[in-house]
């Protein structure tokens, strides 16, 4: 099952939704988010919005625009997106 | 009974983890039901699994337990594991049990196609549909900033009023009792902070009013389907999807954007999308269109700024196709999942604290570096040169930062804004761009503050700010109307231009040859085309370096003055403005 959603992730040319994955495997909405939970605690996907924050966090955020800020405000809230850590992706083209 | 309980009691297994793992699994329970005080308190499945996923709680509780044999099985067996499936057994363990799940909800749930395609499915096939989906984000965008500049004005024009009226009254009668009265200190406070940061102050219900559409469009969850559309476009035009994500956090500032490029794992995309992400525009560039479109384009002001951020777009989609050719060639694409999160409806409390936090944010910037920097341009527009005046006492033209700006203005003035107040706000506005506002209140509200008033007592000055805001709440309810094409102004006469508004008019009128209008659009291209902020530089040396960001900041320079130069000339030749 882990395996079918990184195969995905794989033969994906561009970006998808977590329920156009879901249709594609036939998982439900929940069960996939608990899979890709556990792949990116495995270090096997990255989520790409809290590796944003923890880098601008210790890059000091917006530096003098907002001094003393712990999260900058201006940011615009953008969705999650998950990727394949690319450590990760000759491991999983092996198993292809 | 307890399904665990079931299952381990009886010996019926729930989850088949496949023969090499239950051999192993096999092999580990033996030893467990062979130690009693381990198979006393545990169940030996369940045990023999926990140590395959190496759970270190387990681990620790075995040592404990005279457990040193099981331990050095199970290390056996998980190295025995990890050589057939070539993967950690606890992913190998993780994928059998998804799989299990998996199978079990499609066995025991039963849902239609229907069913399944919950409200947030049914909105997403129009708004993210592949024909749609651009044409209602651009429509959603025209839309915020029609509401931006027909609902703030009113508020704007109160805000001017108190600014420039009663509370500049108060400073100048505190200074005069004070014994600082009428000299250079009354000057700095006037000339210099208040019309430096109150220039900026003035768009603080702008600003209110973009945080108040953005954050409806946050919380409601569209702004992840914006990013996913235009994700898309970016794909066809052989960008990195990605890339879109920073550049949608660039329209509220630049440099967290920039750091945000760090999520793309290919150097090649990193690189041009930290040098695409300055072309999105900043809410601090708002200021400075929201002026302008207002003086030259009054009642379309909305209009104007929509096309701006537009063009902010096309420019970096453009240059990023031609970079993609050219310098950053690489035909790697790297997939990923966005997670759209359901719709919500949008709670008052949210979208407060968003236009709460945000407008704090740009308050405390007006108060810190906004501040300081008038105070520097007022030094520099206190100082005479070329011998004419003493310090705080001399015509602004003669002053040092009229020198300097005007060695600058013979460049710009092919783009129709070649005088030293244009240039100087220009060259002020590297260090943020609401800057660029602020030095024109002072670079031309210094020529105009001679204007007599009429003095009033404390209690008239606070009797008109009450009466005027209560007039500024009307005029807003009744411009609403104004986002679907409704005018109910009509009939009545056109606001009269503030004094800074009519100076800048009249400037570019002069600095054009009468095309005004056209100059002020090629001065709105070159402060959105040109660099964000010096915090935007220093953000974008420490990820890109020094080489990259030469190019980028002479780079967005070169684009700004070329751009302004094809639409003032161009303008010219065709008749328009």
């Amino acid at each position: 099952m882990l395996q079918r959603i990184l195969n995905e992730f794989e033969s994906a040319s561009g970006g998808m939704s977590v329920n156009e994955l879901g249709r594609r495997l036939d998982v439900e909405r929940s069960a996939l988010e608990g899979m890709i939970d556990y792949l990116v605690r495995k270090g096997r996907l990255q989520d790409d919005k809290a590796a944003a924050a923890a880098m601008m966090c210790s890059s000091g955020g917006c530096g003098t625009s907002c001094p003393g800020a712990h999260k900058c405000p201006f940011v615009v809230e953008t969705p999650r997106t998950f990727s394949i850590v690319q450590n990760n992706l000759n491991l999983t083209r092996r198993k292809l | 009974m307890p399904t665990h309980a079931m299952a381990y009691t009886r010996k019926v297994t729930l989850v088949d983890y496949g023969r090499e793992v239950e051999n192993e699994i096999g092999t580990l329970e033996e030893i467990i039901e062979a130690n009693s005080a381990l198979q006393a308190r545990y169940n030996s499945r369940w045990l023999a699994i926990k140590l395959l996923e190496e759970d270190s709680d387990i681990v620790d509780k075995v040592k404990q337990a005279d457990g040193a044999r099981l331990l050095s099985v199970a290390r056996k067996s998980i190295a025995h594991l990890r050589e057939v499936y070539g993967d950690d057994v606890d992913t190998v363990i993780a994928d059998r049990r998804y799989g299990w799940i998996n199978g079990l909800v499609r066995e025991t749930v039963h849902r239609t196609a229907v069913d399944r395609q919950t409200i947030s499915d049914r909105i997403d096939k129009v708004v993210t549909n592949r024909v749609l989906g651009i044409p209602i984000f651009i429509a959603l965008m025209w839309v915020v900033f029609k509401f931006t500049t027909d609902v703030a004005g009113p508020y704007l024009d109160w805000v001017d009023g108190v600014i420039g009226g009663p509370l500049t009254n108060w400073v100048v009668a505190i200074l005069g009792l004070t014994g600082l009265g009428g000299g250079w200190v009354e000057s700095l406070f006037v000339d210099g902070i208040i019309a430096g940061v109150g220039g900026v102050l003035v768009f603080v219900p702008v600003m209110m009013s973009l945080y108040f559409a953005l954050a409806v469009l946050e919380d409601s969850g569209y702004m992840a389907r914006a990013a996913f559309v235009m994700d898309r476009v970016m794909h066809a035009l052989g960008l990195h999807g990605k890339s879109f994500l920073p550049m949608i956090v660039g329209f509220g500032c630049t440099v967290p954007a920039i750091y945000a490029t760090r999520t793309l794992a290919n150097k090649k995309d990193r690189i041009l999308t930290a040098l695409l992400v300055p072309f999105m525009s900043c809410g601090a560039r708002l200021p400075v269109y929201v002026l302008f479109a207002s003086i030259f384009f009054p009642g379309k002001s909305g209009v104007v700024i929509f096309w701006l951020y537009m063009l902010g777009i096309i420019t970096a989609m453009v240059l990023g196709v031609v970079l993609k050719n050219t310098l950053f060639k690489d035909k790697e694409q790297s997939p990923f999942v966005m997670e759209l999160p359901p719709y919500r409806m949008p709670t008052l409390k949210g979208i407060w604290f968003h236009i709460w936090e945000r407008t704090g944010a740009f308050v405390n910037k007006a108060w810190t570096l906004i501040m300081v920097t008038s105070i520097i341009i007022w030094v520099l527009l206190a100082i005479p040169v070329g011998g004419e005046g003493s310090f705080a006492d001399t015509d602004v033209a003669g002053s040092a930062f009229a020198a300097v700006s005007g060695g600058i203005a013979p460049a710009l003035k092919p783009l129709g804004f070649g005088d030293w107040q244009a240039s100087g706000a220009l060259v002020t506005g590297f260090v943020a761009k609401e800057v660029v506002v602020g030095t024109m209140a002072q670079v031309y509200g210094v020529e105009e503050a001679e204007e007599e008033a009429e003095p009033t007592t404390f209690f008239e000055d606070v009797g008109e700010i009450v009466t005027s805001f209560i007039g500024a709440t009307g005029d807003t309810l009744k411009s609403l109307p104004l986002i679907v094409g409704i005018n109910l102004f009509e009939g009545e006469e056109e606001g009269e231009l503030t004094a800074l508004m009519a100076a800048v008019e009249d400037g570019f009128e002069a600095t054009s040859g009468g095309h005004g209008a056209l100059a002020a659009v090629a001065f709105m291209v070159f402060v959105l085309i040109y660099t964000p902020c010096m915090v935007a530089i220093a953000a974008e040396r420490q990820e890109l370096g020094d080489k990259w960001t030469l190019a980028s900041v002479f780079g967005q320079l070169a684009l700004a003055w070329l751009m302004a130069f094809v639409i003032f000339q161009g303008g010219k030749l065709l008749g328009l403005g």
